[in-house]
């Protein structure tokens, strides 16, 4: 059924159904029009005998045999044959059977004959009138012309005609088995000939419809190429047919649409992070100048404390919200230098210890790893990581940090004791603003942008963040950013 | 310290005025880029401070013909935008740092430090305060002549703390100054920072410098006698 989904296949099948009923139409019309055809023949032609059957047996002859028929019927097969002329009493005069073994014909006859109409009545002159032979004046009656039937022995079909005449009744059989080899040979014609047609109309639909779909496949090629960073792409319709045209031409206005709201949004974001930074530098400024002239340790420098921390909070989501515009719009600016990764991750390190002196911390740091790579976003993405390590950590957990340079790449493993992370979680950590269920009863701060922040920094670098294959009690982060070498 | 200040928002440039006098500059302010430019030909400042976008001249142009007429005060740029190409476009121009909105006057006066001592212009790599001695250039700290350890991270924080002495700073913007911006504001890492240096300082010196401010943050406290 899934094979029939296919718009190709489905054309060349349609195609084929289509001209395989026509044919099968076709044919049985005409196989039953030759059939007719040959019958017809052969009843005339039984006509004819009958009628010279009826000539009475000159001396010592016998009545014409009957090997002429199949001449008369223009097949060269032999036809099997059956004659029985009675005289008038219904006395036998004479018999004949091709096929000496099949008695059963003979009844066959008698009965047809039986079934005969009577003849006509004999004209006043007594004298015998013989069919057949033209006697001017006075035309012989001719007896009503007779009924042909098809009839069945054990061994053979006949055509069976019986006719009485006023002093003789002639019944004749004809085996219809040539006639019926005849016609099975024109029905394994067709039956060879249509299938083979069909075959012929499906490959031939196949081709011409794979040739019709093409303008599919170059849209299908097109749309594949489309990402946030190709909505640029046009189809051009110059060389396409004209039923596709219209289609293409919908579908580039559509992408030039998305391209337009595309940029519209991610200017928006990053226009929208432009435009607070200047109230928040204001609101920041001031409240830091107004908690430096208040009483200190008074309520109000608390407040206004209180309030400058919501200000660094917000003005921290803005410039996260940047970042990921920028990501998005494939502009992340990186300021290149090289960086001692070892070196930043001891640095890390010396945090983490303060941070969380309880955890057992486990390292794995050779020096002097070196990557290609913008300081400050990469210090961001560790403190993220390791961060992490410590508010999803048990009390008195562990933290394993592995790094390990080859030539082409750095690899970076954060991992932490933890409780299991739900498997409807793995797949959206990296969600912008998703918290995991521990963190969205607010127990463990964060907004849930760091993790998706820190992939977008590693792509622009040209790395991969990915959460580690699960292992129960733990939960691990991969870095892996190209080496400064590579 | 003389410093020119050209920045078109007022309010802005309010808080960053009394900001930078608080911290003993004197501050010349314009708020527009041809008045900033002619400031700063007439008159020989430590340290310039420019908007990108203001009206008139803009901070580039300002800052480019500066350096064309070979003018080497250091300059700082400020601005709201802060991509890759603004930032190499301002300091292939000659620029000595770059700051971004939004920023605390603290650590803006902390940048003036930095690019006028790397300009030359300011020889106090020594600061003291009180018992306690730090010099930038050798990371060494002593107490009353005493030396004392601290590790990189607990060294910036003292030097953040003494650079601006009697002045408040709450956690959040010691965390941004010295940990960078993405670690959470309800860690006590800077409360641990600090009393760790506290334990360092106090078997030498009792006196408790670094104050505890309640509810916000702490400060370094301003010696009675100032040395």
């Amino acid at each position: 059924m899934k094979h029939l989904r296919s718009f190709r296949l489905r054309i060349a099948l349609l195609s084929a159904a289509l001209a395989g009923t026509t044919l099968v139409g076709f044919g049985a019309i005409s196989w039953f029009q030759i059939y007719n055809a040959k019958i017809s023949r052969l009843d005339s032609e039984l006509l004819n005998q009958l009628l010279r059957a009826n000539r009475p047996p000159e001396l010592g002859k016998e009545p014409p045999r009957p090997e002429f028929l199949p001449a008369g019927l223009g097949t060269n097969t032999k036809m099997p044959f059956a004659l029985l002329v009675l005289n008038a009493e219904g006395k036998t005069v004479y018999e004949f059977n091709s096929l000496s073994a099949d008695t059963e014909v003979k009844n066959l006859l008698v009965k047809r004959l039986e079934l005969a109409p009577a003849p006509p009545d004999i004209p006043r002159q007594r004298r015998p009138v013989i069919f057949g032979t033209n006697q001017p004046g006075q035309p012989p009656p001719r007896p009503t012309p007779p009924q042909f039937f098809t009839e069945h022995t054990a061994k053979e079909t006949w055509r069976i005609g019986a006719l009485k005449f006023p002093n003789s009744q002639v019944a004749v059989a004809v085996s219809l088995q040539p006639v019926n080899q005849e016609m099975a040979s024109i029905r394994y014609i067709f039956l060879v000939l249509i299938p083979g047609a069909l075959l012929l109309v499906a490959a031939g639909a196949w081709f011409v419809s794979g040739g019709a779909l093409r303008p599919i496949h170059e849209l299908t090629d097109v749309i594949q190429r489309v990402t946030v960073q190709g909505l640029d792409q046009r189809i051009p319709t110059e060389t396409t047919d004209l039923e596709f045209v219209e289609l293409i031409q919908v579908f580039n206005q559509m992408l030039e649409r998305l391209e337009r709201s595309f940029t519209q949004a991610s200017r928006f974001s990053a226009d929208a992070a432009h435009e607070l930074k200047t109230p928040l530098t204001i609101l920041q400024g001031e409240l830091e100048r107004s908690l430096q002239q208040v009483e200190p340790g008074s309520d109000v420098q608390q407040r206004l404390s209180n309030l400058l921390d919501e200000v660094h909070r917000l003005s921290t989501i803005m410039r996260k919200l940047l970042l990921l515009s920028l990501a998005d719009a494939g502009k992340m600016g990186l300021y290149l230098v090289d960086v001692n990764m070892s070196e930043l991750l001891w640095e890390m390190i010396e945090d983490v210890e303060l941070l969380a002196p309880q955890l057992n911390l486990q390292t794995d740091i050779p020096d002097n790893l070196r990557v290609k790579g913008d300081r400050d976003l990469l210090m961001q993405v560790l403190q993220n990581l390791l961060s992490n390590a410590i508010k999803y950590n048990f009390a008195d957990g562990w933290i394993k940090i592995h790094a390990h340079q080859t030539q082409k790449t750095l690899k970076i493993t954060v991992t932490n004791s933890s409780k299991d992370i739900l498997p409807s979680d793995r797949d959206r950590l990296f969600e912008r603003f998703y918290r995991g269920d521990p963190a969205r009863t607010r127990k463990v701060e964060g907004i849930g942008l760091g993790l998706s922040l820190a992939r977008e920094i590693v792509r622009a670098h040209r790395g991969e963040l990915a959460l580690d294959s699960v292992t129960s009690g733990q939960t691990g982060f991969t870095l892996t950013l190209p080496s400064a070498s590579s | 310290m003389n410093v020119l200040f050209v920045e078109d928002e007022a309010k802005i440039a309010n808080f960053v005025r009394a900001g930078l006098k608080e911290q003993g500059f004197v501050v010349d302010y314009c708020d527009n880029g041809d008045e900033g430019y002619l400031r700063a030909i007439d008159n020989e400042y430590d340290a310039i401070i420019l908007d990108i976008m203001v009206p008139g001249k803009d901070g580039l142009s300002i800052l480019k013909q500066l350096r064309r007429e070979g003018r080497n005060a250091p300059v700082i740029l400020l601005t709201a935008r802060n991509e890759l190409d603004d930032r190499l476009a301002g300091l292939n121009l000659g620029a000595d740092d770059y700051i971004a909105k939004p920023f605390f006057v603290e650590e803006l006066a902390a940048r003036i430090h930095a690019v006028v001592r790397r300009s030359g212009g300011d020889r106090q790599n020594l600061l003291t305060v009180g018992s306690i001695k730090l010099d930038r250039i050798t990371r060494e700290v002593t107490c009353n002549q005493r030396a004392i350890e601290l590790t990189s991270r607990e060294f910036n924080l003292l030097e953040y703390l003494m650079r601006s002495p009697g002045r408040v700073f709450t956690r959040t913007q010691i965390l941004e100054h010295i940990w960078g911006y993405d670690f959470n504001p309800n860690t006590n890492v800077v409360d641990v920072c600090i009393q760790r240096i506290r334990k360092k300082i106090e078997p030498i010196d009792e006196t408790n410098w670094i104050e505890s401010i309640r509810g916000v943050g702490y400060r370094f406290r301003k010696p009675e006698n100032p040395s």
